[in-house]
């Protein structure tokens, strides 16, 4: 029923608006929601329709990967050594002075990267407090006299040339800072293992499940 | 490889008359450098092929290095950027646990000095005083800091022999011995002469060992080499007289090696120079080469 007293009074006023203008469009339209205000918001415009897709702009935008769930950390390969190159080393930078140890891990990183070593990974691990007890002359009881903190700092290397190597370990120890261990070690699954804290519950349940 | 020319001297036996052990001498610490023994890969000796043998003779040489003891001395800039780097520090720094500490108890103690003090109101605050303050702890710190006595920088400020390990010790220096070569005596690396079936890294191992020092069991090296690939390598003809079909000159490989335990007692023809003091022991081709692979750092 709508849609006929639409379809008339369409034609009644095109009538009108071909004499009239295109003004009086406008206002014909404008009434006309009213009435059939439900077709007239849910119609889409047909694929032929000029303005068809007229404000799209997600085609634009450059493609996002899907987003996936964080993975649980897996362990690196180690490589292992072959008859040109090392494998997987760990150059391990220890020592009391904090300032000291992280410049001069700061530093061998560098040098790896300018000389074209790669290098797998750079880490921390954590610091371990010695506490110096002193045990006076008179009395029998020790009491804590100094907290020493060691740092470590480890850089990880994956494919150092062995023609390279003993100037690179040259520069390294010339270089080296007081108080500083420097140690170079081959990279194990249980150095690896060693940075994760021990998880009593899941252990216990672990043992309870075998 | 050639036949070892019989005319080519090798190393005489050194005879020594007397030795002067120095006394109360304690030991500097030599860096010790820990490698993990994988690191040291053995390599096979490559299978010679079969043909002409060639002309030149083979030496494996080694630079024993002394890596310094100390720090390098600071250039007059050097000192003011560190002491003003410093100042800057201090003054952006927060207070520490310490510090805090001590503003306390001073406070605490001018308002003990003052008139109006309530003891009991203090006390109720604070939770009884604390028997060692923060002065306290930082007069013993500094009555214990008076009785320590750094050891000298310097410990050659009288001049110790060329021959001591212990010379310059914030400089790197490389053993010099003498050894005879053709006809003469000249200062140079210690090398020994390539045999067949060893690598050239035991040759210069070799060479190290078989000092003249190390055979009489006084002086005693202990070295650790980095790798197996030379750093250098020397080439000279030898002078027409010596020269024959088959031995044409020699050819000197070079390989480093770091100190890592020194020995007590020194000897006439050792020698630990620094590289500026090089050129007073070398002859000028042989130093042109060394020069290149000894770093000044």
């Amino acid at each position: 029923m709508q849609w006929r007293k639409l379809r008339a009074s369409f034609a009644l006023h095109s009538r009108v608006l071909d004499q009239a203008g295109l003004l009086f469009r406008a206002s014909v339209s404008v009434q006309h929601p009213i009435q059939g205000s439900l077709a007239f918001s849910n119609e889409r415009q047909y694929r032929t329709m000029p303005t068809h897709g007229i404000g799209k702009y997600k085609h634009l935008l450059p493609k996002e990967a899907p987003k996936k769930k964080k993975e649980r950390q897996q362990m690196k390969q180690i490589k292992t050594a072959t008859d040109a190159e090392y494998g997987t080393l760990n150059v391990k930078v220890s020592g009391y002075d904090m300032i000291l140890v992280e410049h001069y891990s700061q530093y061998i990183h560098n040098l790896c990267n300018r000389l074209g070593v790669k290098v797998a990974e750079s880490y921390a691990l954590p610091t371990k407090s010695t506490e110096v007890m002193v045990m006076p002359e008179q009395g029998t009881k020790m009491y804590v006299d100094a907290i020493l903190k060691t740092h470590e700092r480890i850089v990880q290397l994956s494919q150092l040339n062995a023609t390279l190597c003993p100037t690179f370990m040259e520069v390294l120890l010339k270089n080296q800072p007081e108080g500083i261990q420097l140690s170079v070690k081959l990279h194990t699954e249980a150095d690896y293992q060693a940075r994760f804290k021990a998880r009593p519950e899941l252990e216990g349940l672990m043992a309870q499940m075998t | 490889m050639a036949a070892p020319c019989s005319r080519m001297a090798n190393r005489p036996l050194w005879q020594f008359i007397t030795n002067v052990r120095r006394t109360g001498l304690k030991h500097t610490g030599v860096r010790q450098i820990s490698l993990s023994s994988a690191c040291r890969a053995a390599t096979q000796t490559r299978s010679k092929t079969e043909g002409v043998p060639s002309p030149w003779k083979l030496y494996g040489a080694v630079c024993l290095q002394r890596l310094p003891v100390i720090s390098q001395e600071r250039n007059p800039i050097e000192d003011q950027f560190a002491e003003l780097m410093h100042q800057m520090e201090l003054e952006r720094s927060l207070l520490s646990d310490h510090e805090q500490r001590l503003l306390e108890d001073s406070e605490r103690m001018t308002r003990k000095q003052a008139d109006n003090y309530d003891s009991d109101e203090e006390e109720a605050d604070y939770g009884g005083q604390e028997t060692i303050t923060a002065q306290d702890q930082e007069d013993t710190w500094e009555q214990k800091l008076k009785h320590f006595q750094p050891a000298l920088r310097d410990r050659d400020v009288g001049g110790t022999p060329l021959g001591s390990v212990e010379r310059c010790l914030g400089d790197s220096l490389v053993l010099l011995v003498q050894q005879t070569v053709g006809k003469e005596t000249i200062w140079l690396l210690p090398q020994a002469q390539w045999e067949a079936g060893e690598t050239l890294r035991q040759t210069a191992e070799r060479g190290l060992s078989s000092l003249p020092g190390q055979l009489c069991g006084e002086a005693d090296f202990k070295a650790t080499f980095l790798g197996n690939t030379p750093c250098g390598v020397y080439r000279y003809k030898f002078p027409k007289e010596v020269r024959t079909e088959r031995c044409v000159g020699a050819k000197v490989f070079f390989f480093k090696a770091f100190l890592s335990a020194g020995s007590a007692s020194q000897k006439e023809p050792f020698l630990w120079v620094k590289k500026t003091e090089l050129q007073g022991y070398l002859k000028p081709p042989y130093l042109e080469k060394v020069d290149r692979f000894i770093l000044n750092l």
